[in-house]
């Protein structure tokens, strides 16, 4: 898809809509395992395609390289839109405050900057912090309070502010 | 019984051990790192937990993910396999006071198991052989120089915390004792964190010996016969088999029963297995005890029919061996050899790769332990063994030829990817291996002539 440059045309107001609708549900399609969305409304139809997960691994007769290694990572799926998953740095239960009842380090909608500790991963009563990768606003928190969490599962989401 | 083991492993043990609790009716769960996201015991385990990156420091051997995958899944009993936390007392000791049950023994007897000097000590007094020398740590030349001259020369200086043969240094003069005593010493320090070191009758071509045994709770202890495992190439174990040509029925019986009872005289749980060196004489000596199940684990169970993971489990959840000593009949002959992606004409360097082809021989007693599949990564973080290829046979002539035509029929391939089973062939067909007539020196010596055929028709 390519944005296409609208400057006199009548349909502007219309084309952008369609084209929020889109961006938006393929938005919400992220980490389901849907790889094909088709919508008609009046003479207007979206058709959404997505690649399988998984495709994203090492390529036949590739050398073993570290960082092919793994299969796709929340990093390079979320890596198609602009949303940035901070992600667990270990395995442990999740908590959103400093303690019980404590305000919450973020909420939906705060403006983080890079190194600020936004949750606590709690593994053998070791309290690890984990920090905000980059500047953004949390657009989303994934988990609640005393969820368990695996290596590198995403906790949050920021979106890129000010670009 | 368990309801839930969590598996601290990877690779073929994961499996293996994902497919003992399977048949026992017991839930798995697989952990992994990044690399492993991909394997056959991911996909097998009733559940699986992403524990860390590749690297093992932060995945496998990372005590509060493991512990933390668990508890997520709350999981009752923990299996460590072999390597990694598999000896680590310090782990045993963690998940008991998580709750959680270490497949394995005790953290206080792992500890004695593996400081070598005390399990000689006590394994002497529990009436096992030793070779001549010291138990205790010797502390100066002086004192090493005495036993040399006792024991008479060669001698071997090990570390007491070495092992996988590191830390140990032979000396053939007298005039090199007191510097190689030192620098064994140095050396001992510099890896294993601890200097002492021990010094014993150095035997120049003895067979490897391993009695393989499994302690309950309630007192009771078993041995499953023994495994011949003298074709190593420097200390790494390629092909194991049992039971071993050497020793008579009176010598197994004697050497079996002598390593239960110093098992069961420690409070030693769990299977667990005893090393001993076989002079040319048929004096057995004890080396050291791996508290842990081994690789070559198979071959016991190709002879004597016992499910040797299973019995394990067992006994961790406090129930009592499922068999007798009297049960145990050792029937036939059994070989393995570890097919590993090594390559066998430059020194064994891992050749990690993504495997092409991978096509497991099948047939009449063949047993292939392995988590590869077609697609699958040899990756370059963890050991190199692709599959253990395992055979039965009424006789050791017949395994061995049982083993040729398995070997034949294993087609692995992959860019890069080279493996030792071309190696394990031309060692079959090696008259002297087919005797049976091997020693732990074999190896070496079959690469030494191999090179000089090479040279005079190349």
């Amino acid at each position: 898809m390519s944005e296409s440059e609208t400057s006199t045309n009548p349909d502007q107001e219309f084309i952008r809509s369609v084209w929020e609708e889109a961006r938006d549900l393929i938005k919400r399609l992220e980490g389901s395992t849907v790889q094909r969305f088709s919508v008609e409304a009046g003479g207007t139809k979206i058709e959404i395609e997505r690649a399988a997960a998984g495709a994203s691994a090492p390529g036949a007769g590739q050398p073993v390289a570290a960082a092919s290694m793994p299969a796709a990572t929340a990093e390079e799926i979320a890596a198609s839109d602009d949303r940035h998953p901070i992600l667990a740095p270990l395995v442990g239960t999740f908590y959103g405050a400093s303690q019980p009842g404590a305000k919450p380090f973020v909420e939906e909608g705060d403006f983080v900057d890079e190194g600020q500790t936004v949750a606590i991963v709690e593994a053998m009563k070791l309290m690890n912090h984990v920090k905000a990768g980059r500047s953004g606003r949390v657009s989303e928190i994934l988990c609640k309070d005393g969820d368990w969490v695996e290596f590198e599962q995403p906790i949050m989401y920021l979106e890129a502010t000010g670009e | 019984m368990f309801e839930k083991v969590l598996i601290a492993n990877r690779g073929e043990i994961a499996l293996r051990v994902a497919r003992a609790c399977r048949e026992l009716g017991i839930k798995s769960v697989a952990v992994y790192s990044t690399a492993d996201a991909e394997s056959a015991v991911v996909r097998f385990a009733d559940e699986a937990v992403q524990i860390g990156p590749p690297a093992a420091g932060r995945s496998y051997l990372h005590i509060p993910s493991i512990i933390g995958a668990a508890q997520k899944t709350g999981a009752d009993a923990i299996h460590p396999g072999y390597g990694f936390l598999s000896e680590d007392p310090y782990f045993a000791e963690i998940c008991t006071n998580e709750g959680i049950t270490f497949i394995g023994p005790k953290p206080d007897v792992m500890e004695k198991v593996a400081d070598k000097a005390t399990a000689r000590d006590l394994m002497s007094k529990a009436g096992l052989p030793l070779l001549p020398g010291t138990v205790d740590p010797v502390n100066t030349v002086d004192e090493a120089r005495d036993i040399a001259d006792e024991i008479g020369l060669p001698v071997i200086i090990k570390a007491v915390a070495g092992g996988g043969g590191r830390g140990m240094t032979v000396v053939w003069n007298r005039e090199e004792l007191a510097s190689q005593y030192r620098s064994t010493r140095a050396t001992a320090q510099a890896v294993f964190k601890d200097s002492a070191v021990y010094v014993e009758r150095y035997l120049q071509a003895p067979y490897h010996t391993e009695v393989q045994l499994v302690c309950d709770e309630h007192g009771g202890g078993v041995y499953f016969g023994e495994r011949d495992c003298s074709v190593q190439r420097r200390h790494q174990k390629l092909i194991e088999e049992a039971p071993s040509v050497h020793l008579t029925p009176e010598m197994r019986t004697d050497i079996g029963e002598k390593a239960v009872n110093g098992a069961l005289s420690i409070g030693y749980t769990g299977a667990g297995t005893m090393e001993f060196l076989l002079d040319q004489d048929g004096n057995l000596a004890f080396m050291e005890m791996n508290a842990r199940i081994q690789v070559e684990h198979p071959v016991s169970e190709m002879i004597t029919d016992c499910d040797l993971i299973q019995e394990q489990i067992r006994v961790a959840a406090g129930e009592q061996l499922s068999v007798t000593q009297d049960a145990v009949e050792l029937k036939g002959h059994a070989l393995e050899c570890r097919i590993n992606a090594e390559d066998p004409d430059n020194n064994f360097a891992p050749t990690a790769g993504r495997l092409e082809t991978y096509v497991p021989p099948g047939g009449p007693w063949t047993r292939v332990d392995s988590h590869c599949y077609p697609g699958w990564t040899v990756s370059p973080f963890y050991d190199s063994l692709i599959a253990k290829l395992i055979v039965w046979a009424p006789d050791r002539e017949r395994a061995i030829n049982r083993m040729q035509r398995a070997l034949s029929e294993f087609e692995i391939s992959g860019r890069g990817v080279k493996t030792t089973i071309p190696f394990h062939q031309r060692i079959l067909a090696n008259a002297q291996f087919r005797s049976g007539d091997v020693t732990t020196d074999f190896v070496e010596q079959f690469m030494a002539e191999e090179k000089q055929l090479a040279a005079a028709t190349g």
